[in-house]
């Protein structure tokens, strides 16, 4: 074990401290600030702590799917008997991975951990890449998110590039259906692995949506499309260039939707995870591919996730009262549109909240409900549905335009109340970043509430913004 | 009776929902009784002007903007007639960039088609946010939000409008877009017609009346939920607080 200088030190002391306040204070969950001051006491922690992680560092990034993927890395390598370090869900900015990092280290400043699985965000993965040094780098996906941070989805393109070629050892686990992944690996020389579906599994309101990236982007061309999944990913060809889909060295193939979720086989094992939205099989596979990268045999990949809970939090299921409320985070045009396919898919009778807000953990600029076809909401069967959050009236106007009626409401707490006293006890909501939190909370207190008898109100919890 | 709305490659140039132009133009007409027709025009694709009566030129990456500049090098003439003869065009962004004269980044120069008396220079600070005009085309300020590296220089033109709040064509002359004839070049997205429906019912006027003659004044329609966007916005950016809290909020490392 390395020693390492009183800086560090003095960086992860204060961090902690910083952590510990913040908790005692109640304000949030102290994600990012003692990053922050770690950093600012030692700008090298970074690079000192990774340097003690055992065994090998998985960065994942991509546009959807980050999150999910890092867990099922995370959980298959406990399940071979790894100790792991993990960032905590969304803090994947510089300051949240630094802070992760130095909330792990332990007394004596020694940091215990086989592997580290970090999801990093896309416009500060130029900056977090090399001070990682990771050993594997998992692409998930690339389309359209939060235009007023990243600019331009080919601005994207170019920093996740800029990112990889960075770190040139770092081995990609590439998705090799994302036309854009598939030029980012005839741009970069790092190793690499590819992973693919080439079954159908998306249905049209999942598929329906702009195509990205329609251009051979070394000939112009207009790619062509033996299938299209959802987005621009699917089996393309360039007829210009010659350019193609890699081959993937890790298929999911017989891909079956079965009661609890979907099954697949991977290089003849069978997996089986619990979830109906069948872009988990992509994140799935993902990390199975990212595994093999780096060594780890895959026998126990299977068994690990029997038991995963592919929510992150992010997607939660409530009872309240006899109503059953899911909530769900879509957060761009893509997540959206796989939010839209997963209510039509259900038969049943529902209501709708969708909450849309436009702080800058969003994206302030709101133009991206335009590029989700709403149309498929028609068919869905949903008999109520509110809008709520910052940009409410947008939602309800963009719904307007598909011909489907809508409520705007301003406390969303009254119209959950309503949705689940009265209503078809089936109850969607949609929301976006920092929806999350306070629609997570107002759901546990409604639920609190309903258990109590009415009666109960948690107004020591409610000024949580 | 019925208006042709042609939509310029949807497939190169189709940031930030300009579906949302698209589906306004052709719903307003048909709240109305009036017929409406979207033909887009995917890349390489021909097109005849004299079919249309309303187009629409989205904004897309710088470089799919080169590919398009490319291909209406091809209609540069026949689009400039289109444009003299007073038909309608609404260009947002890359569109609005495209029909200057020409688009100088940091590298190179990309010819515009001189089709309005504008030019546009790169510069790497990015003009992002929300952004509230005062323009004479609509009584209610027109909202949207703006997300450009380029200014645009518009000489003596007439600008689309004041800016009240953000940014604008350079961030300093406190004007945006430019009005030329029948033609609205803007920056704003959001999309820009939805949330301001008077922009929409002016082109769509000035449209009718190119094709049928005479004088329209299209009957209003009750824009509740239009208002409530538009207002929700303008108010929002009237009250000091909230704007001191933004940008403060901006600089902020956590």
């Amino acid at each position: 074990m390395k020693k390492i200088g009183w800086r560090s030190r003095l960086a992860i002391c204060c961090g902690k401290l910083t952590s510990t306040w913040i908790r005692r204070l109640h304000r949030g969950n102290g994600g990012t600030l003692p990053g922050y001051v770690a950093r600012r006491i030692d700008p090298g922690i970074l690079t000192v702590l990774s340097g003690m992680v055992g065994e090998g560092i998985l960065v994942v990034m991509g546009t959807n799917g980050k999150t999910t993927t890092n867990r099922i890395l995370c959980e298959a390598l406990r399940a071979e008997g790894k100790k792991v370090l993990i960032n905590e869900t969304g803090a994947n900015m510089l300051n949240g991975v630094i802070s992760a990092f130095v909330l792990a280290v332990e007394k004596g400043g020694i940091l215990k951990a086989d592997y580290a699985c970090i999801e990093v965000d896309e416009n500060a993965s130029v900056e977090i890449l090399p001070k990682l040094g990771p050993d594997c780098v998992v692409l998930t996906n690339i389309s359209r998110d939060q235009l007023d941070r990243f600019g331009e989805v080919d601005l994207t393109y170019e920093t996740i590039k800029s990112a990889v070629q960075s770190v040139p050892g770092a081995c990609l686990a590439v998705n090799g259906d994302d036309a854009f992944l598939g030029f980012l690996l005839a741009e970069c020389e790092n190793p690499r692995v590819v992973y693919g579906i080439e079954e159908e599994v998306f249905d049209v309101a999942a598929r329906s949506e702009v195509l990205e990236n329609a251009f051979c982007r070394f000939c112009g061309a207009r790619l062509h499309y033996d299938l299209v999944h959802y987005g621009q990913l699917g089996l393309y060809r360039c007829p210009g260039c010659g350019f193609a889909r890699p081959r993937p060295d890790y298929r999911a193939e017989d891909i079956a939707r079965e009661e609890e979720g979907y099954s697949f086989t991977v290089e003849g094992r069978t997996v089986g995870i619990r979830t109906v939205s069948p872009y988990h099989v992509y994140n799935t596979l993902a990390a199975y591919g990212a595994l093999r990268s780096v060594g780890i045999s895959g026998e126990r990949f299977a068994k690990a996730l029997g038991s995963l809970d592919f929510g992150n939090n992010r997607e939660g299921t409530f009872t309240i009262g006899r109503a059953r409320v899911q909530l769900h985070l879509a957060k761009n045009p893509m997540g959206f549109q796989q939010k839209l396919s997963m209510i039509r898919s259900d038969s049943k009778p529902k209501d709708l909240l969708l909450f849309i807000n436009d702080r800058a953990q969003d994206g302030r600029d709101i133009s991206w409900l335009w590029d989700v076809d709403f149309q498929y909401l028609k068919e869905a069967g949903s008999v109520q549905i509110f809008t709520g959050g910052a940009r409410r009236y947008d939602m309800g106007l963009r719904l307007k335009y598909e011909g489907i009626e809508s409520q705007a409401v301003a406390d969303i707490r009254e119209a959950l109340r309503r949705l689940t006293n009265k209503g078809t006890g089936n109850v969607y909501v949609v929301v976006n970043y920092s929806g999350l939190y306070p629609a997570n909370h107002i759901l546990e207190e409604l639920m609190e509430e309903e258990k109590g008898g009415g009666h109960f109100e948690a107004d020591h919890r409610s000024s949580v913004s | 009776m019925k208006l042709t709305i042609g939509h310029l490659y949807p497939d190169l140039l189709n940031l930030y929902g300009d579906q949302g132009n698209i589906k306004c133009l052709m719903r307003r007409l048909q709240w109305r009784g009036i017929e409406a027709e979207v033909k887009p025009f995917l890349s390489g694709e021909s097109l005849d002007f004299a079919d249309l009566d309303v187009v629409l030129l989205g904004g897309g990456s710088d470089r799919e903007q080169e590919l398009v500049c490319r291909q209406l090098g091809e209609i540069r003439r026949d689009f400039g007639s289109y444009v003299e003869d007073g038909g309608v065009v609404l260009a947002v962004c890359g569109g609005y960039q495209i029909l200057g004269d020409y688009y100088r980044t940091a590298e190179k120069e990309i010819p515009g088609l001189g089709i309005l008396p504008a030019y546009t220079k790169w510069e790497p600070r990015r003009l992002v946010g929300n952004i509230i005009l005062d323009s004479p085309l609509s009584l209610a300020p027109v909202v949207g939000f703006e997300n450009h590296g380029g200014r645009t220089y518009i000489g003596e033109g007439a600008p689309f409008g004041r800016v009240l709040f953000g940014y604008g064509n350079t961030r300093t002359s406190g004007y945006e877009g430019l009005r030329y004839k029948n033609v609205i070049g803007t920056y704003l997205h959001g999309p820009l017609l939805p949330k301001n429906p008077e922009i929409c019912d002016y082109l769509l006027e000035r449209a009718l009346e190119r094709k049928f003659g005479g004088v329209w004044k299209l009957r209003r329609l009750p824009d509740r939920l239009e208002r409530q966007a538009n207002a929700c916005m303008v108010e929002r950016y009237c009250d000091r607080g909230y704007v001191w809290r933004e940008r403060v909020g901006r600089y902020l490392p956590f």
